[in-house]
């Protein structure tokens, strides 16, 4: 196992408060986005064995609707913003300022909405994350997918398991007018982007 | 072998990444795949069979447990079969898995590396796959059954598939 990867509890706490700060300009990004309807806030970060991660995510094996935004390079990761079916065709409704649509397939324009939240959200949360760092982080085009949320989250943390046992995992909670949305982010930094950010945690010391 | 390495629940268990699980009829197991391979171990007459979910082809001298990389995943089921007293050569595998999502084209297709790694491992072992659900850009959803040795897999948005 990559010792590197693995953080005590008092850098887990510094790596918290750094997470904390780039979830919150991306909860300003996403109130601008939502006229002030929908925030959210990072409620924990934790090292998780790999064949718990699905678990500890509450992923399941369902199908979601997610919008992924991948950072190639040294620093990579990928960020992943994860609804039900309900609650992204809600957000894509209320975006376009239309009625749900009932049609299975969704249109063009309903996912355009969608990706555009999720490179709003993200590229907020790594503009403050280029800053803690140092390093310009440049995501690549917001993408579109309806698969299940177990299987695109293991994709993701394929960097991650190739030199750890472990997966540091962000919890994220999404309010609009003060009531709780079943909606996720997951923020899954590479081996390189982990020791970055364990850097700049180091720093704050 | 870290106890979290066994799914433990059997009847019905979700296997995770790295786990493998063991058993009969009329047990089920579980598992979602991405670029992971799922690999199903079946032997018709005793209505035995194991599931392993393997993440990379090769253990290179990484700790991890066994189900985690195919050179050591495929050996443990086989391993666990012969403590059964189960002939090898009268056991069969299915295989799901090893996709290559969000529009991956970079130099390390772990997808196709799984896979080939689990046909030498399974070759080695003169272990005949009788069937198989492989690549492609989506993830699957996969369910084994110990009572029919189906390996049922879904792909979102399609029908799904028994092999």
């Amino acid at each position: 196992m990559n010792t590197s990867t693995s953080c005590s509890t008092a850098n887990m706490d510094r790596m918290h408060h750094l997470l904390a700060s780039a979830t919150h300009e991306a909860s300003e990004a996403m109130k601008r986005w939502t006229n002030g309807q929908v925030s959210l806030t990072l409620d924990a970060v934790k090292e998780t064995p790999l064949e718990c991660v699905s678990e500890e995510a509450d992923l399941g094996d369902e199908l979601l609707t997610m919008v992924v935004l991948t950072l190639d390079g040294e620093s990579g990761g990928t960020l992943i913003l994860a609804f039900d079916e309900e609650n992204g065709r809600d957000l894509a409704a209320a975006l376009l300022n239309r009625e749900r649509s009932s049609d299975p397939e969704w249109s063009a324009i309903e996912k355009s909405a969608l990706n555009e939240t999720g490179n709003i959200l993200g590229c907020a949360y790594l503009n403050a994350l280029t800053r803690f760092i140092g390093v310009e982080l440049v995501p690549s085009p917001p993408y579109f997918i309806q698969d299940f949320g177990a299987s695109v989250l293991e994709q993701a943390l394929m960097e991650q398991a190739m030199c750890s046992e472990t997966a540091l995992i962000c919890q994220t909670r999404f309010q609009r007018d003060g009531r709780e949305l079943s909606w996720d982010v997951f923020f899954v930094p590479s081996p390189g982007m982990r020791e970055r950010l364990d850097q700049a945690v180091a720093r704050e010391v | 072998m870290s106890p979290s390495a066994v799914a433990q629940e059997k009847k019905h268990a979700p296997v995770n990444m790295g786990q493998h699980v063991f058993g009969q009829a009329p047990d089920r197991f579980t598992s979602v795949l991405g670029s992971c391979i799922g690999v199903a171990f079946y032997h018709p007459r005793t209505h035995t069979g194991a599931f392993v979910h393997i993440v990379l082809p090769e253990s290179l001298g990484r700790s991890g447990p066994e189900g985690k990389f195919a050179d050591t995943a495929i050996p443990c089921l086989i391993r666990l079969f012969q403590q059964q007293g189960i002939p090898i050569r009268e056991i069969v595998a299915k295989i799901a898995g090893g996709a290559s999502m969000f529009n991956s084209k970079g130099p390390i297709q772990i997808g196709e590396a799984n896979e080939a790694a689990v046909r030498e491992k399974l070759a080695e072992a003169k272990i005949p796959i009788l069937g198989e659900h492989l690549q492609g850009a989506k993830g699957r959803r996969v369910e084994f059954d110990c009572s029919t040795g189906i390996l049922r897999v879904e792909i979102a948005g399609q029908k799904p598939v028994e092999l």
